[in-house]
């Protein structure tokens, strides 16, 4: 049997009616409109059964009227365009393609979009050959389409996301308009190579990167997500929050598509940064206080246990011991006087209101301590090197900084090792664009391991020396503070020890 | 009853030695006393006498000294073996801060008490009697 040889189209049906039912069964409306040249007006000559539901009428009714189906029909505004854009199709020869709606008594309005060929006839009539499609459906299709589309990129915009898109197999990341601006770029999306993106990462944060990539490829992880510093036009780094999983994997499982966003986080992460440091000044602050009750329950309690029980005693002496301890009386009395004079000296560094800030000349105010020191400093023949420029100022309060670097001087003359010539050094030298002055004596040093935390708390003394009081690191430290600056401190035992005296300062 | 024959004090306070001294005669304690500036002496003393009659039935032990503090002296103590005897330990502050009287007991057992300053003769009744 063959199919389709030879066919005879003419057998039962005529052409025409042949071609008739296939156009009734075509959804669309198919027409034919002749614009008369010798009358300058317009006639159908020819409409597919689809008008009926499509206009919502009857061939009746159109072939008796087709003027007043097509006015009650369409929207009144849409109108004139529609006949505007029918009559420059016919002066330019072009395709008409117009789109317009209908106001129908059953479906209501619906979108409708007319194409026609215009073909010109030997006597300058024109014919148009088209079809007009219901596109309602595809119209609101779109419409929503244009909506979530819109929702997207505001919500987008107002969370300061990007999106990437990256397709593992040709190593390729689409970047949106969005990301490219957190990137200090302008906002238009494009494709870069993967390695653009890597290359902009900060060198400390790529690790971090790199493993969470992994642990999520690996399944480690249920999503992708990481936060890291990356490089941006201005050259300055910003924190962002990157998101995201595979989309698409290949036959053996491998990931070929991903996609994600990222955020800008960098208020949030300074933020941070900021609360961290409030933090550390309140932690600061603690701890004076709390050496401070120290001091109080400490000192004043042990002076005043011994003054009960001595006059517990004392009520019971004979007439010599009471003569002994009178003397301690006196001896107990001093203690608490020194004790109240420290207390003062330390309210008065934590409340002082007239912190008054000085233009002083670093080298000056040194000379003239070790001015004061000249005896000590020959009695112990200390060998003094100073690495200052003659230039240098700091911006301090007189007092403290005369006495910090008499406090300091002082120790390390104090704790100088009996088995070699003592020698201190004052170095100056800029750290971060901070003002550092370092003082490094080859003296006994300090464990560190084990005094690091007490160091600089109120009456801790490292070393069997008769004059150590253990105050004078702790003052020396609340004054460095109080002036908005610290102290930082390296030792070695029996190497020596070097405090570094950080001004509160940009060069 | 154990017998109290000899002792340590651990206190950097001079004043305190003089007094507790002072307090011991008048209540008629006769006991061997030794005193220690500070918990590092102590230990180093102990160190080099271990033997039966040197060491103290009893040790008083202050909590804020230099160098070396009645805690760090506790770790270096605890850390001896072989003692012939293992004194009797009371710790005595002037510090009345909670975390002190509460750490006192971390020790093993091996402080008996925490006694707050001044001391008076109903703290040497309980520390030498019961």
């Amino acid at each position: 049997m063959e199919i389709f040889n030879n066919p005879d189209l003419h057998e039962g049906d005529s052409l025409n009616a042949f071609y008739k039912k296939l156009l009734d069964q075509v959804p669309d409306l198919i027409f034919k409109i002749r614009w008369e040249k010798s009358t300058e007006a317009y006639a159908i000559n020819y409409l597919s059964r689809s008008v009926c539901d499509l206009y919502e009428t009857s061939m009746e009714i159109i072939q008796e009227d087709p003027r007043s189906v097509f006015y009650e029909r369409t929207v009144a505004e849409d109108i004139e365009p529609f006949i505007k854009s029918l009559e420059t199709s016919r002066k330019r020869k072009v395709k008409w393609d117009h789109t317009y709606r209908l106001n129908l008594p059953q479906k209501g309005l619906r979108w409708m979009r007319i194409t026609a060929k215009p073909e010109k006839e030997k006597d300058g009539s024109i014919s148009f050959y088209g079809r007009a499609t219901d596109i309602t459906d595809h119209k609101e299709q779109e419409a929503k389409l244009h909506v979530s589309e819109q929702r997207f990129n505001y919500a987008l915009k107002a969370a300061s996301e990007g999106i990437w898109d990256w397709n593992l197999e040709t190593s390729m990341v689409y970047m949106s308009a969005q990301l490219m601006k957190i990137l200090g770029k302008r906002e238009v999306e494009g494709y870069f190579p993967s390695t653009f993106w890597l290359s902009r990462i900060h060198p400390d944060d790529l690790p971090g990167y790199e493993k969470s990539k992994v642990d999520y490829f690996k399944k480690k992880n249920a999503s992708y997500e990481s936060i890291y510093r990356i490089l941006t036009d201005s050259g300055k780094y910003r924190w962002v929050l990157s998101r995201g999983r595979v989309s698409d994997y290949n036959e053996e499982g491998k990931p070929i598509r991903a996609i994600g966003t990222l955020k800008d986080i960098n208020q949030l992460k300074e933020k941070e940064v900021e609360l961290g440091n409030t933090i550390n000044i309140i932690v600061s602050q603690n701890n004076r206080l709390n050496n401070f009750a120290h001091i109080v329950s400490h000192n004043l309690r042990s002076h005043a246990s011994n003054l009960k029980m001595l006059l517990d005693l004392f009520k019971t002496a004979d007439e010599e011991e009471r003569e002994e301890m009178l003397q301690h009386l006196e001896a107990i009395s001093d203690g608490l006087t020194i004790t109240i004079s420290h207390l003062k000296e330390l309210v008065e560094i934590q409340t002082e209101i007239k912190n008054v800030k000085e233009k002083l000349n670093l080298r000056h105010y040194l000379k003239n301590i070790l001015n004061i020191l000249h005896n000590e400093i020959k009695k112990h023949g200390v060998n003094i090197e100073i690495n200052i420029p003659l230039d240098v100022t700091v911006n301090y309060n007189s007092a403290y900084l005369e006495s910090i670097l008499l406090n300091f001087t002082t120790n390390a003359i104090k704790y100088s090792s009996p088995d070699r010539k003592p020698m201190i050094s004052y170095d100056y030298e800029i750290v971060d664009d901070k003002k550092v002055l370092s003082i490094s004596d080859n003296g006994l040093g300090i464990d560190l391991k084990k005094h690091k935390n007490s160091l600089f708390g109120m009456y801790k003394t490292f070393h069997k020396n008769q004059n150590a009081r253990g105050i004078g690191l702790f003052i020396t430290k609340n004054q460095v503070e109080a002036m908005g600056g610290k102290i930082e401190v390296s030792s070695e035992i029996n190497k020596g020890t070097t405090f570094k005296i950080y001004f509160d300062e940009e060069n | 009853m154990k017998k109290i024959s000899s002792l340590y004090v651990i206190d950097d306070d001079k004043i305190y030695h003089f007094l507790l001294k002072n307090l011991f005669k008048q209540n008629g304690i006769d006991v061997a006393s030794t005193f220690f500036l500070n918990g590092h002496d102590a230990i180093e003393h102990i160190k080099i006498n271990k033997v039966e009659e040197t060491l103290p039935d009893l040790i008083l032990l202050d909590v804020n000294m230099p160098i070396m503090n009645g805690w760090q002296f506790l770790e270096e103590f605890n850390k001896l073996s072989n003692l012939p005897k293992r004194p009797t330990i009371y710790m005595i502050s002037s510090s009345n801060n909670e975390v002190d009287i509460n750490r006192s007991k971390e020790f093993n057992g091996a402080v008996k008490g925490y006694f707050l300053k001044p001391i008076c003769k109903e703290d040497l009744d309980k520390i030498f009697i019961s």
